[in-house]
């Protein structure tokens, strides 16, 4: 009885905890998906309505295939540029935690100064763009163009993450026996069928973690098209984090804004479900 | 003797409980500041019974997101300003905030009539009444570079599409510099100060969108030549998409831009050189414009409402009439703010004669505010205006439709959200 209530008192400050910072918003985000309100007085029960307009809404479907375009762009650079950085890092021999803080440096910056600094830089007549057409006689627009607009910013956003997930995937690497390599290398494996046949298998858990960290990045992408293109040109960078946030504070529809943001959430759930089925293997390193 | 001190502390208490206080919230601007401290704290001392508690609008994403906080707390100010026309209409939608005409009656009018409001005040009329009172109205106008176009031969800035064309056959070269800025941005609100500017100066300030039948009406013959201008100039690379950190005009990549007269003293400040070699001169209109009638702008305005829950109605509008009924207030709104005050009799007026011939550019702000035509009182202002960049002005700018493409498709668009 004694042990019971010490056990409650020691639960007990971060059930309060739980209960004040998550309980109540989460409570309130169904709340709010399920009605209607707009900031003053009771919310409205509508039952399933913001949900049916969310799937006719072309705005939603815009961003949804914005949100599967940027996968497809970052996903991959950021994947590979982080397994080059680990592949490298594990061959370094000194200086190993300065290139590691330099480039980790990246992913402490503040979104905001980075993105500033990146829509100057390469802005239509920044030095980039000066450079390329005192040079080639050819400018790049970087953040004017529907298609590259989104690019450039899986492009910066890759920059931001590749030291941090590279990190992962170098301890992931780190963590695999040497024997296995001394092994194969006695059997007369080459360095590339080192690579495929025992770094990529047994890296897989840090891998994984990689992907699902990226896939939930990919739907709470805010502060770089916030700053740098205001969801433009043409809706292309428009993301989830964004409308979520000009609707409920500018168009003043936080009931809306509530069941977009449960939307996306199952959205970007069930993306790494799927992941973890197709990727996720059993590995046993000892 | 102690009696009477007793007496003394006995009626300070009962006066300070018995006093009424408003809260009253103003732009959190520093020049706006400068203007509302002193004259909060005069009125203070004149009126111990009724106190104002002044504050700036709290700090957040924007003003409107502040308000919408404070009224979902149940912390909303008694009276507040900083108000644009998009949002008063969602307030008014969501019924807190006070109609002036209906709450005040007369003495609503004569206030409108002391601040020489009527011209003014029609625009931000909704449904027939009047819950804003509008505090300035900053007309756009365009800004061309006096020394450059004077260099090319011209005695005056260009008034028309086909003026502005030969201008640009002579200046422009793609990828280097530019006739001038057509289109202003991305944002939402970036339309005010290009599409909504020049479509108010073709139609000679006819409304873009029918508020009472809840539709868009400028794909007529005015909104056909403003689109026609601005896929021209795209088309023949006299205009540019993105313009880089630096103001084009100090640069020279353009000569010419739409601005409002918040922009003078940065430019004073930033670019000195712009700042000393501008004309500035009404929003370009279509070749067949008639040559005396006047030219209609746009007026970026911002109001002052009063909320439904405000306890002490009478004694906050006593508190409004004693700032805008008294037209130094309105002098000392100039030198503090450089913004016109939205009263018509800026240039008749000798009190503000002293800022019309001291400062040119301020006066050329201030002579266009009788046709400077505030936006649609719409609840769906952002959603329209983004509606408008998708549809209208990107399609343009990357000539990706044609204008008449380009104007149907984002009317319907639109009607669809105003439905």
């Amino acid at each position: 009885m004694r042990e019971a209530l010490l056990g409650w008192q020691f639960s007990g400050v971060y059930l309060v905890y739980a209960a004040i910072f998550w309980g109540y918003p989460f409570v309130w985000l169904l709340i709010l998906a399920f009605s209607r309100w707009r900031f003053f007085g009771k919310p409205k029960p509508i039952g399933f309505d913001n949900f049916v307009r969310l799937f006719q809404d072309p705005i939603f479907w815009r961003i949804f295939w914005n949100t599967m375009n940027f996968m497809a762009y970052f996903i991959p650079m950021v994947v590979l540029g982080a397994f080059l950085f680990a592949l490298a890092l594990s061959k370094v021999k000194y200086f190993r935690t300065f290139f590691t803080l330099s480039f980790l440096v990246a992913n402490v910056s503040s979104g905001v100064a980075y993105s500033i600094l990146f829509s100057n830089l390469f802005s239509e007549t920044g030095p980039v763009n000066s450079f390329l057409y005192k040079t080639f006689g050819v400018t790049i627009p970087w953040f004017s163009d529907p298609q590259l607009a989104l690019l450039s910013i899986a492009i910066i956003v890759t920059w931001k993450f590749i030291g941090y997930y590279g990190l992962i995937l170098f301890a992931g690497m780190q963590a695999i026996p040497k024997s296995l390599y001394e092994a194969a290398e006695l059997d007369g494996a080459s360095k590339w069928t080192q690579f495929w046949r025992i770094t990529v298998p047994l890296v897989n858990p840090a891998l994984t973690t990689v992907l699902v960290f990226a896939i939930n990045l990919t739907f709470g992408i805010f502060t770089e098209p916030y700053m740098i293109t205001g969801g433009g040109p043409m809706r292309r960078t428009l993301t989830f984090l964004l409308h979520i946030y000009t609707t409920a504070f500018q168009r003043m529809n936080p009931s809306y804004a509530a069941t977009l943001a449960i939307v996306t959430g199952a959205l970007s759930y069930g993306c790494v479900i799927l992941v973890r089925k197709l990727v996720e293997r059993e590995v046993h390193l000892t | 003797m102690r009696k009477f001190v007793w007496i003394g502390v006995l009626l300070t208490l009962v006066t300070l409980v018995g006093a009424v206080t408003l809260t009253f919230w103003t732009a959190p601007n520093p020049n706006q500041e400068a203007f509302w401290k002193p004259l909060v704290e005069q009125w203070n001392k004149e009126h111990p019974d009724v106190q104002i508690e002044w504050k700036t609008i709290p700090a957040a994403g924007s003003s409107e997101e502040a308000i919408l906080t404070a009224i979902a707390a149940g912390q909303a100010p008694d009276i507040c300003t900083n108000i644009f026309s998009g949002f008063a209409a969602q307030l008014i939608e969501e019924d807190v905030l006070v109609p002036f005409d209906e709450e005040f009656g007369k003495d609503f009018w004569v206030l409108v009539g002391a601040r020489q409001m009527e011209s003014v005040i029609e625009g931000w009329a909704y449904k027939g009444h009047h819950y804003v009172i509008p505090i300035y109205a900053n007309p756009m106008l365009m800004w061309w570079r006096k020394d450059v176009l004077q260099e090319l031969g011209y005695d005056k800035p260009p008034r028309t599409y086909s003026e502005v064309y030969e201008l640009a056959k002579k200046y422009a070269v793609p990828g280097e510099k530019y006739a001038m800025i057509v289109l202003k941005g991305r944002n939402w609100w970036d339309r005010w100060f290009d599409f909504i500017t020049f479509y108010y100066a073709a139609s000679g300030g006819k409304a873009y969108i029918d508020v009472e039948k809840g539709k868009a009406v400028f794909n007529n013959e005015y909104g056909k030549k403003v689109a026609e201008f601005i896929y021209t100039m795209f088309k023949n690379k006299w205009t540019a998409v993105d313009w880089g950190a630096e103001f084009a005009l100090n640069n020279l990549r353009a000569l010419g831009s739409l601005m409002g007269p918040w922009s003078i003293n940065w430019a004073k400040e930033n670019y000195p050189d712009v700042y000393n070699n501008l004309w500035l001169a009404p929003p370009l209109v279509p070749d067949d414009y008639p040559t005396n009638a006047p030219i209609k702008t746009f007026a970026d305005t911002k109001g002052l409402v009063m909320f439904k829950s405000c306890k002490h109605k009478k004694e906050a509008f006593e508190f409004i009439k004693w700032v805008f009924s008294n037209p130094q207030n309105d002098v000392k709104w100039i030198e503090k703010t450089k913004m016109p005050p939205a009263r018509a009799d800026l240039g008749t007026n000798p009190l503000f004669a002293k800022f019309m011939e001291e400062d040119p550019y301020f006066a050329a702000y201030a002579s266009q505010v009788g046709n400077a035509v505030p936006p649609a009182l719409i609840t769906t202002t952002i959603d329209v205006q983004e509606a408008m960049t998708t549809f209208l002005t990107e399609p343009l700018m990357y000539l990706k439709a044609t204008p008449e493409e380009a104007l149907s498709k984002a009317v319907k668009e639109i009607n669809k959200l105003l439905w």
